[in-house]
């Protein structure tokens, strides 16, 4: 009779405990998975933190019985079941890694506003039951309570990024790490890069035109969508191909590369483009509208590719990127290299980020303008891409991916 | 006397004990077995969901199960191999924000005809995982474990 509470102890140290543990793990996984699918939507603009709750809420879906579930995959997270609550925090948002990882239980901050937000923390509540413990004093309730956290983010700037255009400008001021010399919040127009005079104008509406060029980028081994113009459609429409081989999806920063072999520059008195920078060009405007331009039906294969794009949800004519609403289809990386050149290697400095503009006056984005031009406002660094590296150089700013904090 | 008596039942409860501590390790092992899977196959890129010999699965269930990526390993459970582990592309549903499986077209999850990579993977056993409880003197009916794991595509 005296041994029955302890072997109770025993017993709930083999089973409860274990049971435990589980619970715990499973919990994390559910935290994490929440907390990672949330920041990627932490973009910068004010309504990133809503976009990010209902991302986060997203990731412990039951789906055809599949999700992140608790207590040997029993029990949905989120909803009360056999009296044991269950419930998700509003998730908290922080603007540095520092305060969304900070120690206290009640770190300050979680309140930043969506523009500034790069961190989210999700906190998780469950109740676990207890089997043998609830037969002893100690567990009386029978149930007991269980918190998890998990802390994802934008990470440090990669070194290495993934599936972004092959759209190269250069660096206004090479000295400023943060910006380059571009300044954010201005409507700049990108033109493509012509030799002689006129210097073709900016468009209306912005304030000064940055010429660019397009790196080499070309896969000759492209099993699907293989002619050149296609592959430039796809990487205006929706950055370089996902690729197992990285040197054909990603760039890297201090890397040297040569210009788009048929991408060739022309006199900018000629008013026109070579077909390379048109096809890059009409996968731009197809982020606005998956209708063709006739200035397009030289791409191969153009209507199978527009059909595979979505559009972009929000086409509103933007000054302020905070106001934006959209899917980030509008949201373009590019290069910036530490001078243009047609006919040498280009040293790649960094990553960033522009919002594509609808033509002046249009509700999308014109392919039509002369030298290859279109508008886009600068936004800096702020939407976190999907693939990279940070290793392998030494940069203070530039787009990160998103990682788990903790 | 009394000893006698209780014997057979701390003996039972002692069996009891140990089989659920093993089923309870059991499931964690798979638990973190298919976390594993998720999570590496979420940070890949170019990843084909939809071919069944996509070399990045095969290799994340080899590795998760064996510990190689070509399985040459014993597996950490027994009587479980790559086949028993499934992977699952899925899409958010513009409309609803619902998610469901990743067609595989050109519109949906294949890569080899022109297909977007999906949003979150979702790594389950096909059929579960059987134990067998095992007590001397009572037939329990055999218990499948249903681990799963979601995770988000892309990130990390």
């Amino acid at each position: 009779m005296i041994l029955a509470p302890v072997l109770l102890v025993l017993m709930g140290l083999a089973v409860d405990l274990g049971r435990l543990y589980l619970i715990k793990g499973e919990l994390k996984t559910a935290a994490n998975a929440m907390a990672l699918a949330g920041a990627q939507s932490l973009v910068g603009t004010e309504q990133s933190t809503a976009l990010a709750s209902t991302n986060a809420q997203t990731a412990i879906q039951v789906a055809s019985n599949i999700g992140n579930k608790y207590d040997f995959a029993g029990i949905t997270i989120g909803q009360e079941s056999n009296l044991l609550a269950s419930s998700v925090d509003d998730p908290e948002y922080f603007d540095t890694a520092a305060s969304a990882i900070g120690e206290s239980e009640n770190a300050s901050g979680g309140t930043v506003s969506g523009a500034t937000a790069r961190h989210m923390r999700v906190t998780l509540r469950v109740e676990a039951p207890l089997i043998f413990f609830g037969l002893i004093p100690l567990g009386q309730e029978r149930k007991v309570p269980i918190v998890m956290r998990s802390v994802a983010g934008m990470s440090a700037p990669l070194c290495q990024a993934c599936g972004i255009t092959n759209i190269a400008v250069a660096a206004v001021d090479p000295a400023d790490g943060t910006d380059f010399g571009f300044i954010p919040g201005t409507r700049y127009t990108l033109g493509f890069s012509c030799t002689g005079a006129p210097n073709p104008g900016n468009l209306a509406n912005t304030t000064a035109r940055i010429p660019y060029l397009l790196l080499d980028k070309l896969d000759s081994e492209a099993q699907i969508f293989a002619d050149e113009t296609s592959q430039l459609y796809q990487i205006g429409a929706s950055g370089l191909p996902a690729s197992t081989t990285e040197a054909k999806a990603c760039f890297q920063i201090s890397s040297t590369s040569l210009i788009w072999t048929t991408a060739t520059t022309l006199a900018c008195n000629t008013n026109r483009v070579q077909p390379a920078i048109t096809a890059l060009g009409c996968g731009l405007a197809a982020r606005f509208d998956t209708a063709v331009p006739g200035a397009c039906a030289s791409v191969a294969e153009v209507d199978t590719l527009a059909s595979l794009n979505a559009v972009d949800t929000d086409l509103n004519d933007l000054d302020d990127y905070t106001q934006y609403t959209g899917n980030q289809r509008r949201v373009i990386t590019v290069l910036v290299v530490d001078a243009l050149a047609a006919n040498a290697e280009m040293t790649l400095l960094g990553f960033r980020q522009f919002l594509l503009e609808p033509s002046n006056g249009a509700a999308t984005l014109s392919v039509d303008a002369a030298n290859g031009r279109f508008p886009a406002l600068y936004i800096g660094s702020v939407v976190p891409l999907r693939q990279g590296r940070m290793s392998g150089c030494t940069i203070t700013a530039g787009p990160g991916k998103v990682v788990l904090h903790r | 006397m009394e000893t006698a008596l209780l014997l057979p039942v701390l003996f039972l409860l002692l069996l009891g004990m140990v089989e659920l501590a093993r089923i309870s390790y059991t499931y964690y092992t798979l638990q973190k077995m298919l976390t594993m899977v998720a999570s590496y196959l979420g940070t890949r890129q170019g990843v084909n969901f939809c071919d069944e010999a996509d070399l990045t699965v095969t290799q994340a269930k080899a590795f998760a199960l064996t510990g190689t990526n070509e399985g040459t390993n014993t597996p950490l459970v027994p009587n479980l191999d790559t086949a028993g582990i499934r992977v699952r592309a899925e899409r958010v549903a513009v409309d609803s924000g619902d998610l469901g499986e990743c067609d595989c077209s050109a519109q949906g999850c294949d890569l080899a005809s022109g297909g977007r990579a999906p949003d979150y993977v979702t790594v389950s056993l096909t059929d579960g995982y059987t134990v067998r409880v095992a007590l001397p003197f009572i037939n329990l009916e055999p218990i499948i474990l249903r681990p799963q794991v979601r995770m988000p595509y892309g990130g990390t």
